[in-house]
């Protein structure tokens, strides 16, 4: 299944963020990838949607590369390209829907840190935490039910694991610098099962090359 | 297609466009069996997975499979009745059009809701994204060879997907904010309102018609 001569570029900025699970994608599908950080506003008109991430694949033949953006649009490429995505499309279905969850929670997130009036920001902590609280107990559910081996799904290292991994790699690390209390909000909240995932994922032989800028998250947890 | 005839499908959701106008218009073009449920909210939102709509129950054979997320869901069903392509890239190049619409929609309310000096910096990402997504829609639509359709000469999911955005906009949005159907249409070309008349005229979205108004009305002659 892997293309012993595909090479990509992962365009971002030099920052954790959501390029995270596509690093670590690229990393455990074992093939030779590249990192860019665009110069940034000036290089904006010469991404496709204007934005980052943008994922690379550079051709072999002459034809033009293939680029693809859309954070979770490129997480998906790589896995289901690489095998991290189960081809029955019902397996593959309840993995993504996990990752459109997160979505949310990081928007909202985001929307938070940006209200101004302190009732709008309680408005929308509450929501953020509403929704996380939500993301937790399903994903809790689903480490339990699998054995409480660290995987969400089956016995491998799956897409949903790393994906799972790339968001509290932000919300414990990455995200600090837009909120301090986050990391210590968060960490509460964590299960032993999802702690459990955490510690597989970063210790999985396929990941263990990847060097997060933000350090160990399995350090950061136990802290 | 992949399901058994004997597979139906149940959309639960609210009685509005929202974010389940994709999965309708996909279940409708794919002829699935299919029926609506609106659920008793928020009484039935702990008896949802993820507590949120849309939810796609699917029960073939006595069994009954549970799917959440609308785009999840868009995509599960494109690839089960045959709207994605099955060759990656192809399905990532349609794929990344949807979550680029999603980011609009996430836009739209970040626009609606701000206040004080957020408000303007809002509406002016939102104007600049809307813009460069139409100029991407157009740069696809002028590289088809047909130029109903986004991609081939076949309806497709970035077909559906981009249809539904649209309608979302210019049809339901106008509940939150009564300008924003005519700031949407004033951005739009003749080449993407063609095509969004184009799939509305599609047959296997015959029986989505029976239901609601096409947006044909909406774009009158002096739209051209």
């Amino acid at each position: 299944m892997s293309s012993s001569n595909a090479s990509y570029t992962l365009r971002y900025f030099d920052a954790i963020g959501l390029a995270e699970s596509s690093r670590i994608l690229l990393t455990a599908a074992g093939v030779e990838w590249t990192e860019e950080h665009p110069e940034w506003p000036q290089e904006k008109p010469n991404q496709p949607h204007g934005r980052l991430p943008v994922l690379v694949e550079k051709s072999t033949d002459g034809s033009p590369d293939f680029v693809i953006c859309e954070s979770s649009n490129v997480e998906r490429y790589i896995a289901r390209t690489y095998g991290f995505l189960p081809a029955d499309l019902k397996q593959a279905a309840l993995q993504e829907q996990l990752r459109d969850l997160i979505s949310d929670v990081i928007s909202l997130f985001f929307t938070q840190i940006q209200c101004k009036g302190e009732e709008d920001k309680a408005e929308f902590q509450t929501k953020f935490d509403g929704l996380l609280e939500t993301l937790i107990n399903v994903q809790t559910k689903l480490l339990k039910d699998n054995g409480n081996t660290g995987r969400l799904f089956g016995d491998k290292l799956s897409y949903a694991d790393i994906i799972t991994y790339g968001l509290y790699i932000n919300l414990l690390i990455g995200f600090v610098k837009f909120n301090a209390d986050i990391a210590d909000s968060v960490k509460s909240k964590l299960t032993p099962e999802i702690v459990k995932l955490i510690s597989a994922v970063e210790t999985d032989p396929l990941v263990e090359k990847h060097k997060s800028r933000g350090g160990s998250l399995v350090a950061a947890i136990s802290a | 297609m992949l399901s058994g005839s004997d597979t139906v499908y149940v959309l639960r959701y609210f009685d509005v466009i929202g974010r389940a106008e994709g999965c309708r218009l996909l279940l409708t073009a794919a002829n699935a069996s299919w029926t609506e449920e609106h659920p008793e909210w928020p009484a039935e939102k702990a008896n949802q997975p993820f507590e949120r709509l849309p939810v796609l129950v699917e029960r073939s054979n006595g069994n009954e499979w549970i799917l959440c997320e609308s785009l999840t869901i868009e995509r599960y069903l494109a690839r089960v009745f045959g709207f994605m392509p099955t060759d990656l890239k192809q399905a990532a190049l349609q794929e990344q059009m949807a979550d680029q619409q999603a980011d609009l929609l996430s836009a739209f309310f970040a626009q609606l809701t701000a206040t004080g000096d957020m408000k303007s910096k809002q509406i002016d990402e939102f104007n600049t994204l809307f813009d460069r997504m139409v100029k991407e829609h157009g740069r696809i639509l002028s590289r088809s060879s047909s130029k109903q359709h986004l991609f081939g000469d076949q309806l497709s999911y970035a077909d559906i997907s981009l249809y539904a955005f649209y309608k979302l906009f210019i049809v339901y949005l106008k509940c939150y904010q009564s300008d924003i159907a005519e700031i949407v249409k004033s951005k739009l070309t003749p080449e993407i309102i063609n095509l969004i008349l184009s799939i509305e005229k599609e047959p296997q979205l015959a029986p989505h018609f029976s239901k609601c108004d096409t947006m044909a009305a909406i774009f009158t002659a002096k739209d051209f």
